[in-house]
């Protein structure tokens, strides 16, 4: 006789945004899992007939997480709609910005997001109370990293401060732009992100990364599970300089057991499974974007399914730290955690030869012209992965804006295929020690590093919306 | 900045107003002056940025609030808890002393189904139900950020979900923080002040006067400029960017003296404009954000 039990997880906390999960658990194991994002605000509806400049400020708002990167991609699409070429200077001082961002998220991620799953945090502050007891440091241990919860919200706010150096504030920059930046560096701005990079390289160096294997130590199964299909996709960030190269990763995909080049023409969304009807179900970012449908028969989410190939993709830190040959371990809920922490010290060498290869004093800011009719697309890894926009400039105004975020790629629903998308198959077969306490499901779940604001800012006409469900 | 700008009282007592209050309140609380009040953050239909910012906070930290100013409750952004233990722990205060900060609008349509904020009791939380239960019971409500205040660009035309701010749904004051986001020290400030004296004093329509009391304009370092007739032309340029649609000769805010992380900057500073994120009607009332034509009309 199974013994089959329905578990509802809601709020998952420690996520960006409002998500629940649903699994079925027989003996133990998880047989089915669903997410449901569950905030719409409809974005994209939003942006049509709206001056295609606002764009860049605008879609920041998407994300108090990762607005960063919606400026650089909306920049980035705003710059091949208008035919602006980036300079070289421009990419390095954009691209600081960038990874700062990326270095408050992953640090801010992995202490006050990732931390307290798996250490016990001094319980007589209420925010810290649990219902489950599956901490396993040492007291000494353990103590040593809630000491480094604290403070490291002062080495993650330092990365925000530098990005505001040049950024002007944060979340929601004003200095990235269609051109590169609205600042120029000088030698004392260079100078200030300099010593604060190095200061935040130190305690990844001798904190956080110790952190991350004492963690791994005391729970070795986490290494076996949450693993998914293990495809894994870049658009590549920090990547083809003119004069430096490629610092990081190429836009590159993994995908039955070979590596290749990215080419665009094979990104597709489907929407078998989605609440839209289109001529095709199958399209490409840059056709006509489908229509929204709640009522259509044997759809279940309002998240689409992205596919490279035909292929479900993961994308986020491990993906890239693998495709760059930087962390091959494998490919799990652990090493997912690892590869972040890895990534956030490889971001301040890259901020540093960035730094190291600033101009100071190059303007770069022109009049722009917006065009009667354009279109462009801006493609780029981020913080959680590919994130890509899409716009379509008609009347000198914005006609059309389709955006793909790193989480709609991880929260993708079944196409056509019927395959599952990357994060219910991490999920799916899952061990579960404990099933009135199921703290793996959510331990699983924030590896990914979902940011529900961004997967579900899709927009629906007029039909009621009860949530956006993943997997049935 | 030459000194002399800086030792304006004006601008000298401002800056430190939110650190002052903080420290006060803190001092306060740990000789038991003060009772140690619980705080709910509860975060609605917006994109997570002002508890982010607030995380930004650098004199007086988050580590300060969180751990001597008050008993932070509920916050699903950096609560160990979850599902229904999160849930349980929200709902629990009701009918008990707490203060509640409310980010992100509230979605309205179809009965609030367009933003669940939790599952309580097998039934879903919408952010409309969770204001109008957590909302009347509150020793005070602060909305924090321009969403929560009045619907934000969670509200931007069409306004798909047809968001609104806290106050359309309460018969009570609410203390509105304007920003999107809400600098930290705006919040830290306000609530420092409630703990230790209670309401703030506030403009006629609830923004506290100790940080919205004067235009950007008024204190902007680039005002010679404008009172010369000297205006960009482009973004980058360091003159004046009202020509470029720059909105600090509409929008109440201190940005110019406090500015942002640490101080080092703002959206000014950085070569680039005002967008009046601050102010009530954003974002479609202060469109388009950038306007080169107008510049070329001159």
């Amino acid at each position: 006789m199974t013994d089959t039990e329905r578990v509802v997880i809601n709020p998952v906390t420690r996520i960006s945004g409002f998500m629940e999960i649903e699994a079925v658990i027989e003996n133990n194991t998880v047989t089915e899992a669903k997410t449901e994002g569950l905030l719409f605000r409809g974005f994209e509806k939003m942006l049509e007939g709206r001056s295609p400049m606002d764009a860049v400020y605008f879609t920041q708002r998407i994300c108090g997480i990762c607005s960063t990167a919606h400026s650089i991609a909306s920049s980035m699409a705003l710059e091949d709609a208008f035919g602006v070429a980036v300079s070289e200077q421009g990419r390095y001082l954009r691209d600081i910005i960038h990874a700062c961002e990326f270095l408050q998220n992953h640090i801010r991620h992995f202490y006050q997001y990732t931390v307290p799953d798996y250490i016990k945090l001094p319980e007589d502050n209420p925010l810290f109370e649990t219902d489950h007891n599956d901490f396993r440091l040492p007291k000494q241990k353990n103590d040593l990293i809630v000491q480094h919860y604290f403070d490291s919200l002062e080495v993650s706010r330092s990365a925000h401060k530098m990005l505001a150096i040049l950024g002007g504030k944060a979340p929601h920059n004003h200095g990235i732009f269609i051109g590169g930046a609205t600042s120029e560096a000088t030698k004392e701005s260079i100078g200030l992100m300099r010593s604060i990079s190095i200061n935040i390289r130190g305690f990844i160096l001798s904190a956080m990364i110790p952190d991350v294997c004492t963690i791994a130590e005391y729970y070795p199964e986490y290494f076996k599970n949450g693993r998914g299909y293990g495809n894994l996709l870049t658009y590549g960030c920090f990547d083809g300089y003119e004069k430096l190269g490629t610092l990081y990763v190429d836009p590159l995909v993994y995908a039955d057991g070979a590596v290749s080049v990215i080419n665009p023409q094979l990104i597709t969304e489907n929407i078998h499974s989605a609440w839209y009807t289109a001529k095709h179900e199958t399209y490409t970012p840059e056709g006509e974007p489908p229509e929204p449908d709640r009522n259509k028969s044997g759809a279940y989410s309002w998240v689409k399914a992205p596919r490279y190939g035909g292929a479900p993709c993961e994308v986020g830190p491990l993906a890239r730290m693998w495709l760059s040959g930087e962390y091959q371990n494998g490919i799990s809920t652990m090493d997912r955690t690892l590869a972040r922490v890895l990534e956030a010290k490889k971001l301040t060498d890259i901020i540093l030869k960035l730094l190291d290869s600033l101009v100071p004093g190059v303007s770069l800011q022109k009049e722009y012209a917006v065009p009667q009719k354009a279109f462009g697309a801006g493609l780029t890894d981020t913080t959680r992965g590919a994130l890509g926009h899409w716009l379509k400039i008609e009347d000198g105004a914005i006609a059309q804006y389709q955006i793909i975020t790193p989480s709609t790629w991880n929260l993708s629903t079944r196409g056509q295929d019927m395959l599952p998308g990357p994060c219910e198959m991490a999920l799916i077969s899952t061990n579960i020690s404990d099933t009135n306490n199921p703290v793996e499901i959510g331990r699983i779940i924030r590896t990914f590093d979902p940011c529900v604001s961004c997967a579900t800012h899709v927009y629906a006409k007029g039909n009621l919306i009860k949530s956006f469900k993943v997997v049935p | 900045m030459n000194e002399t700008y800086l030792n304006c009282p004006n601008i000298t007592m401002r800056l430190e107003t939110a650190s002052i209050l903080v420290h006060k309140a803190i001092e306060a609380v740990s000789a038991n002056i003060i009772q140690k009040r619980n705080l709910i953050w509860l975060e609605l239909t917006g994109c997570s940025g002002n508890i982010i910012s607030l995380l930004d906070g650098a004199d007086p930290d988050f580590k300060c609030l969180a751990t001597q100013m008050v008993n932070i409750v509920y916050d699903n952004s950096l609560m160990a808890a979850e599902g229904e233990f999160a849930m349980e722990k929200l709902f629990g205060m009701l009918g008990k002393d707490y203060i509640l900060a409310v980010e992100g609008a509230v979605s309205t349509k179809d009965g609030g189904l367009f933003n669940v904020i939790g599952s309580y009791r097998r039934e879903p939380i919408t952010a409309y139900r969770a204001i109008k239960e957590l909302g009347e019971g509150a020793a005070y409500v602060i909305a924090v950020g321009t969403c929560a205040s009045d619907g934000g660009i969670s509200a931007a035309r069409p306004n798909p979900a047809k968001c609104v701010g806290v106050q359309d749904l309460l018969n009570r004051k609410v203390i509105k923080l304007l920003g999107c986001p809400c600098h930290p020290d705006w919040f830290m400030g306000t609530l420092a002040y409630i703990l230790l004296y209670g309401e703030p004093a506030m403009d006629e329509k609830a923004r506290p006067l100790m940080f919205y009391s004067s235009l950007i304009h008024d204190c902007c370092p680039r005002r010679p400029f404008f009172d010369k007739g000297i205006f960009a032309e482009k973004l980058g340029d360091e003159t004046c960017m009202f020509k470029l649609g720059c909105r600090g000769p509409v929008t109440r805010i201190d940005c110019p003296i406090r500015k942002w992380n640490d101080r080092v900057n703002w959206p000014i500073g950085d070569n680039s404009l005002c967008i009046g994120c601050a102010m009530f009607g954003f974002p479609d009332k202060m469109e388009p954000f950038i306007s080169f034509d107008t510049t070329k009309k001159e």
